[in-house]
């Protein structure tokens, strides 16, 4: 089999194996600079920082330490696959309470965080300040925006609750 | 929910708690950052460059067979020390400048050019060696290295730089001291005692008590998460260079500079930057250099980019410290003398700012009214990684001794050591006591409880084995006395258009320190009279040396007050412009009109007049420009203070450190953007807790090979281990112009060293010295204070 199909935010794409990509080749390699989903950013390439978290079937991954292969036949959501107005996004976004700072300084670390907030979110959708830390425990933030980032999950997991009572 | 701080003047935008400007565009990862322009996909035919790195600590290449290496497919062009284009380059060095643009002959430091591009002679595990490869992958670059055919002469190296100064010792750099490895005294100074007043020693045996404290402050690395790195492009004769340096005038100088090119056929590019907080030398690195001579010879785009590893590059200066101090009983300071030793590693880069230039501004700073004062320093080579700038250059370093002389001397002399700071430090401009120290030290001692202090060591245990302790240290505003006027003129440039939104030039590279806010925040309040919100402003946010405007550059925390000074002076000249051309609409003088939430309006008779909107889609429809090319208020202000106040847990079972609170204060004349200040003030905890608890490059003593350079073994803080920070801003204090505003970016860390290091000592009653403060030390001092213990009572026992 030559022939791999991996379904990126919603659509399938093939890729045949030598040609469009080597077996060595990881999810971020083939995300980021074959196929231009930049959002995703490479900090250290060894699985420490978190920073290309991706969302594989529902569950963070780091696709730095993703073969592409691994992901043949599964979901991917990259951070172009989110809405514009998506709550985790906003949430980040505008984080600004007196006390806490902002949930971004050079923001290189911010779609990491987001997508394994949104990931943590859906598994624990009403988590307390312990479990954001744990949660989010495996990204790094080197301008150390913890205080914000934590409290823009807890806003997030609110403004995720409150849209869905809504509908 | 939290209280915020209190402006002295309340502004409608200025000192706001309001999201970031980039928040949407950052947290949605459209934010472009230079990895995500630095693509095949968007410069078809691009080649990935590799440098040769050095394996030894110390060698220089014989000779080097790049033969094998350039007939693997693939390779598109080597270029080695001794080609036409390289070998005649002039030596140099990367720190020629501390912010502002200069020339090769006016660099800072001319008298320590001990670079060479691609150099033949390297100098530390990991130093780029003389070879470097492009070719159309960077698997290919990689393989081509490892076919080069090198013969090393293998050289003796130093690591400690105690040892580096001894006689025996190996000449690392022949070309700036032939004799030894001690780096001639600054070009600033006119000896290693850079600092002699009184008479130190004298005062020092006349005091009533005198204390002794060391320290040692490591090399910590910056650790950005977007690792350095450039694109060059040569479309005929003009370069085009993408970079995550952040100085771009100043990289084009430098490029101009060393390679002989006209300014205008250089073009330089910071898109948003994954972080710097004064990583690199500013805008000078040696591989603008032959990254554009490699583009020229291959024609095509050419890309380098650091892999994680190769971004362990140049750190904090490395310093040791001797304080000594001494009082009268009532606790008046008569006398301190600092001795340090400094490690610049295989380069002097900034190194002699961070134990000569800054420590002469903390003693103007901090130290003007102790009568007696003695600073002398010398500072080796090693053959380990370089020293420089982060957050401030040596400010942590000479911080981390002097707070823990103040903690010693308060303790023996039985005083509260924040009576003692008040009663005896200021500036050289102001009086004692100084008022923006007694308010930040007051504010935080009523923060964190100080009043509940113990006595060092005689807290209760906490989970049967656990200490807790408080400390605090404080530090001058980094630069605040300068007034940013080295910058010489500040540029930005404003356009209107017809339905009054606005461009606003003003370029600096955005790095993260929100800066890009603040002037847009800035903008919004110097525009109000037509009615702008921040939201109707967009800020350029890639520098580009080609739209003509110099850069301000992001460091010394400058950028925010040097941008939004120029905004009430370039809204003056907007409001000009509308006036001149609403005036005969009026059929009135200029000067009899005035405008208001966006309508003109005759002042004697306000009736009279019309909406700016309607000036310019009846008239032309051409937007409102003005350009601002001005230089800073130049008037003595002094500076401010900063401090730092942690609770810390000390595990004495592990030898583990907590910080359980930390209050963090800051005095900056004008809080420019609340969010974004107490965000530095929160995140500046993250690295100081980190380079003072876990983060350390350590070295293999036999080989020189650093172990270190990833992130699973140089332990940055995650949210796991980040405390509970309180950010209280005041104003206090306050500068020259409009806003009067200092930084904050440095002295966020400044203080956290000292403050961790005296918490300890409350907390267990032993002084740990030497950083990082590892379960390893802290084992060793407790165990040291056991056997102390042990040996005093064995003394009474035999009394």
């Amino acid at each position: 089999m030559n022939k791999i199909t991996i379904k990126i935010n919603g659509t399938p794409h093939d890729f045949e194996l030598d040609r469009d990509l080597r077996p060595s080749d990881t999810l971020a390699y083939l995300l980021k600079e074959k196929m231009g989903f930049t959002g995703l950013k490479v900090a250290c390439d060894e699985g420490a920082c978190g920073a290309c978290t991706v969302i594989m079937d529902g569950e963070a991954v780091l696709s730095c330490m993703t073969l592409a292969v691994e992901a043949d036949g599964h979901d991917i959501l990259t951070i172009e696959g989110l809405a514009q107005n998506d709550p985790v996004i906003e949430s980040f976004a505008e984080q600004c309470e007196p006390g806490y700072g902002t949930a971004m300084q050079c923001g290189f670390c911010t779609p990491g965080f987001v997508m394994t907030a949104k990931a943590f979110l859906d598994e624990n959708p009403n988590p307390t300040l312990d479990e954001v830390k744990e949660g989010l425990s495996g990204n790094l933030c080197r301008c150390g925006c913890y205080s914000a980032i934590a409290q823009a999950v807890l806003a997030a997991a609110k403004k995720i609750g409150a849209r869905e009572g809504i509908e | 929910m939290r209280k915020g701080f209190k402006a002295r003047t309340q502004h409608q935008y200025v000192g706001s708690y309001r999201p970031r400007i980039d928040g949407r565009e950052k947290a949605s990862g459209r934010a472009e950052f230079f990895d995500d322009i630095a693509l095949k996909i968007r410069f078809p035919g691009l080649l990935y460059a590799k440098i040769l790195r050095s394996p030894h600590p110390h060698a220089r290449i014989k000779h080097c067979d790049v033969s094998k290496a350039k007939e693997l497919p693939g390779v598109k062009a080597i270029l080695t020390y001794e080609d036409p284009e390289i070998a005649p380059l002039k030596p140099t060095n990367f720190a020629w400048t501390p912010f502002f643009s200069i020339s090769y002959d006016r660099m800072l430091w001319p008298t320590y050019k001990d670079r060479k591009i691609l150099s033949d002679h390297v100098c530390w595990v990991g130093d780029e060696a003389g070879v470097v490869v492009a070719a159309e992958s960077e698997d290919i670059a990689d393989e081509a290295l490892k076919l080069l055919d090198i013969e090393w002469d293998i050289l003796p190296f130093v690591l400690d730089p105690i040892e580096a100064l001894e006689p025996d010792a190996p000449v690392i750099h022949p070309e700036i001291n032939p004799d030894g490895n001690k780096i001639p005294t600054s070009p600033y100074s006119e000896s290693d005692a850079f600092i002699n007043r009184g008479d130190a020693e004298k005062a020092l045996d006349e005091a009533d008590e005198v204390i002794v404290v060391t320290s040692h402050y490591h090399n910590a690395e910056h650790a950005c998460l977007g690792t350095r790195g450039c694109l060059m492009n040569w479309q005929g004769d003009e370069l085009t260079c993408w970079t995550s340096y952040y100085q771009a005038d100043q990289t084009r100088m430098h490029i101009t500079q060393m390679l002989d090119l006209p300014l205008d056929k250089v073009r330089v590019i910071n898109p948003y930057i994954g972080g710097s907080f004064g990583r690199g030398n500013m805008g000078e690195q040696g591989f603008f250099i032959f990254m554009a001579l490699l583009a020229k010879r291959t024609g095509r785009p050419v890309l380098h980019k650091y892999t994680r590893r190769e971004d362990f590059h140049d750190t904090r200066t490395a310093v040791s410290y001797e304080c000594k101090m001494g009082a009268k009983k009532e606790g008046k300071i008569t006398a301190c003398a600092f001795k340090s030793r400094g490690d610049s590693g295989a380069y002097v880069d900034h190194s002699m700012a961070a134990v000569d230039f800054v420590p002469k501004e903390f003693a103007e700073e901090t130290l003007a009214h102790i009568p007696n004062l003695r600073m002398e320093t010398a500072v080796a080579y090693t053959n380990k990684i370089p020293g420089g700038c982060m957050r401030g250059i040596g400010n942590n370093q000479v911080n981390l001794v002097f707070g823990m002389a103040i903690d010693a001397l308060a303790e023996k002399l039985d005083m509260d050591p924040i009576e003692l700071c008040i009663k005896n430090f200021s500036h050289e401009w102001g009086t004692l006591p100084d008022k923006s120290l007694q308010a930040v030290l007051n504010e935080g001692a009523k923060r964190i409880g100080w009043a509940k202090r113990h006595k060092p060591g005689a807290g209760p245990f906490y989970e049967g084995v656990k200490k807790r302790g408080l400390g605090f240290s404080f530090h001058n505003s980094w630069h605040a006395a300068w007034q940013e006027l080295p910058r010489g003129h500040i540029q930005v440039s404003l356009k209107v258009n017809p339905d009054g939104t606005v461009i606003l030039d003003a370029p600096t590279a955005e790095t993260g320190p929100g800066s890009n806010s603040c002037i847009v925040f800035a903008c919004a309040e110097a525009l109000s009279f037509l009615g702008v919100s921040p939201e109707d402003i967009q800020w350029i946010s890639k520098t580009d040396t080609q739209r003509g405007l110099k850069d301000q550059v992001q460091t010394d925390s400058g950028v925010s007050y040097c941008h939004a000074e120029m905004m009430p002076r370039a809204a003056a000249k907007v409001k000009e412009q509308i006036l001149g051309l609403a005036a005969p609409q009026l059929k009135v003088q200029p000067d009899e009109l005035d405008i208001k939430e966006g309508r003109i309006f005759v002042k004697s008779d306000p009736e009279q007049g019309l909406t700016v909107e309607e000036l310019f889609w009846e008239g032309d429809l051409v937007p409102i420009l003005v350009t601002v090319s001005e230089t800073l208020p130049d008037e003595v202000t002094g500076t401010p203070f900063c401090a730092t106040f942690v609770e810390v847990e000390v595990d004495t079972e592990t030898g583990r450190i907590d910080v359980l609170r930390s209050v963090v204060i800051h005095d900056p004349g004008t809080v420019m953007y609340a969010s974004g200040a107490e965000g530095q003030q929160i995140g500046g905890q993250a690295m100081a807790i980190g380079e003072t608890l876990t983060e350390e490059i350590v070295y293999d003593q036999a080989t020189g090979v650093p172990l270190s350079f990833n992130w699973i073994d140089y332990k940055i803080p995650t949210m796991l281990e980040f405390p509970d920070v309180e950010p209280v801003l005041m104003e206090e204090w306050k500068g020259a112009g409009e806003y009067g505003a200092c930084g904050i970016g440095e002295s966020v860390t400044t203080c956290g060293p000292a403050a961790m290091a005296n918490a300890i000592h409350n907390a267990i009653g032993v002084r740990v010295t030497e950083m990082p403060f590892g379960p390893n030390k802290i084992l060793k001092a407790l165990d040291s204070q056991i056997q102390d213990k042990t040996e005093a009572n064995l003394m009474k026992d035999s009394e």
